[in-house]
């Protein structure tokens, strides 16, 4: 599904931040992506996310070399990833509900269409009394678990999380890992979640891809 | 006139649309509103000027060129009174002459009042006579025959008013021309501030350009969500500054109704024409609001593609 080969990544004339990554992720796995601050895991995600384009090496991703990709192609491809962030990013003028249904209406659905189908992802979350909520009357953990839900709701192949526990305490980072391990074991999402939070892999079993001054090695 | 600004759309409804995705406040909205307002007044009052210019110089033009004038200068040993009455024959004979009058002496008199004053006795001295000749058709009239006949009197010569329309038709010319040139200016201006207001508004909603790139939304997309906030604002401001546009000619019309007596007010409405807003001018004004409302759609359309285009 997702293949890197001798991938190096540099912004501008600087030094290379990414070096030499070689590794390839079947469809349907989860794994950890750790390592210290500033070893280059956003910069990783962001590559997995198409928003950058690597200086050298291949990525290919869904079968297709993506430094040929045209723009329309690479947006169809982009539907296909998912992203969460540390900071969540809900636009705070949009109720929760709208915000978990903004990608659908991105495609062009009717509210009809996707009503129901957002209605029941949030109440899967957890998230189905505060539907009417704005972003700034949730807690930290609410509102991460609603951009879990508009990053999913639009049914993406892989699913990426940058520092997704970084904002919520201890407790709730563990139940946000134990949900995206439910949406990597009922619908079959491969996720690569970001974090720096050694006790955090620990109660998990998942392998690690860790990044440390630009290389990754990957265990277990 | 607030209520009225108010009840007008704050974006244009689309089909199948839920809530905004650019919030209504994040737009500069009010501002660049008040500036499409005075830009939609200038330029309508602009083309008011231009067509009133122009309507009056078409109607100016018109009626000099309906009319010529025989001059006859006095000539010794000539008598007047026979050469006016051979004038007047001739012209009668002219094809394409409809009548043909010799100005009295108190007509001829008061002709130069303007420039003689009043009450002075002329009788003394001779002065030149006028035979106003007033064509039927003054495309087929032949002015060369009259020319030529006319030759026959002493002292006679035929003004056809020719350079006096030439120059009345550069000068209207001129304004009309500048006329469009200062709509063609506002035009730019407009279209600037636009662009200027529309980059703030892009910069200022960075974050939503950005989450709506993550999920997948086309550039297409983005810039749909943005254009209907910007044809909103061009069509509320253009309305305002359309009727305020009519206000004021309105306004004019009963001033110059108002303040000019009534002989000279008939007197300024054929040298100016009249400052009423017809149904053309109110037709002319719809589409100046139209036009400013398209031309805010289009340029921040643009304006939002490349900003996407030089950001994604």
């Amino acid at each position: 599904m997702i293949e890197f080969s001798d991938v190096g990544l540099r912004y501008g004339n600087g030094p290379e931040i990414l070096r030499d990554l070689t590794f390839k992720i079947e469809p349907g796995t989860f794994y950890f992506l750790t390592g210290p601050s500033g070893a280059g895991k956003t910069s990783l995600l962001r590559l997995l996310l198409l928003s950058l384009k690597p200086t050298r090496g291949r990525v290919t991703m869904f079968g297709e070399d993506v430094s040929h990709l045209t723009q329309d192609r690479l947006l169809q491809m982009r539907r296909h990833i998912g992203i969460v962030f540390q900071e969540f990013r809900l636009l705070d003028h949009l109720t929760t509900y709208e915000n978990v249904a903004l990608p659908l209406r991105v495609l062009g659905q009717a509210e009809s269409e996707y009503r129901g189908n957002v209605t029941e992802l949030l109440d899967w979350v957890g998230l189905g009394e505060r539907m009417d909520a704005l972003p700034s009357l949730l807690s930290g953990g609410e509102k991460q678990r609603a951009a879990i839900a508009r990053a999913v709701i639009a049914r993406p192949k892989v699913l990426l999380a940058d520092e997704p526990t970084g904002n919520v305490d201890p407790d709730l980072s563990s139940r946000l890992v134990h949900l995206f391990a439910e949406l990597n074991r009922t619908l079959g999402m491969t996720i690569i979640l970001a974090t720096h939070e050694l006790p955090l892999l620990d109660r998990f079993s998942y392998p690690r891809m860790v990044l440390n001054k630009g290389e990754l090695e990957i265990h277990g | 006139m607030a209520s009225l600004i108010d009840r007008l759309p704050l974006r244009i409804p689309l089909p199948n649309r839920g809530a905004p995705i650019v919030p209504d406040r994040s737009v500069a909205g009010r501002t660049l509103m008040l500036l499409i307002a005075i830009m939609t007044f200038l330029s309508a009052v602009t083309l008011g000027g231009v067509v009133l210019v122009q309507k009056s110089a078409i109607s100016w033009s018109a009626e000099v060129g309906r009319e010529v004038t025989i001059q006859i200068r006095p000539v010794d040993g000539e008598v007047m009174e026979s050469n006016l009455r051979t004038a007047v024959s001739l012209a009668e004979a002219t094809p394409g002459v409809a009548s043909a009058r010799a100005l009295s002496l108190e007509e001829s008199e008061d002709l130069l009042e303007p420039w003689l004053g009043a009450g002075l006795d002329l009788s003394a001295i001779e002065i030149p006579r006028l035979v106003a000749v007033e064509l039927s058709d003054p495309v087929d009239a032949d002015i060369p025959s009259l020319e030529r006949d006319l030759q026959a009197i002493k002292g006679a010569s035929l003004d056809t008013h020719a350079a006096w329309r030439q120059q009345l038709n550069t000068m209207a010319g001129t304004i009309v021309l500048s006329g469009l040139l200062v709509l063609a200016l506002i035009a730019v201006a407009t279209v600037l501030a636009i662009i200027f207001a529309t980059r703030g508004t892009m910069a200022s909603n960075r974050e939503i350009v950005d989450v709506l790139h993550f999920i997948g939304a086309s550039n297409g997309f983005i810039a749909g969500e943005f254009q209907g906030r910007f044809l909103a604002i061009g069509l509320r401001g253009g309305v305002i500054g359309g009727v305020a546009a009519i206000l004021f000619f309105l306004l004019v019309g009963t001033a110059v109704g108002s303040m000019v007596p009534e002989a000279a007010s008939a007197q300024v409405g054929i040298f100016f024409g009249q400052f009423v807003l017809g149904l053309d001018g109110i037709i002319g004004i719809a589409l100046v609001v139209i036009v400013i409302a398209g031309l805010t759609a289009i340029t921040s359309r643009m304006t939002v593609r490349r900003f996407l285009s030089q950001t994604s």
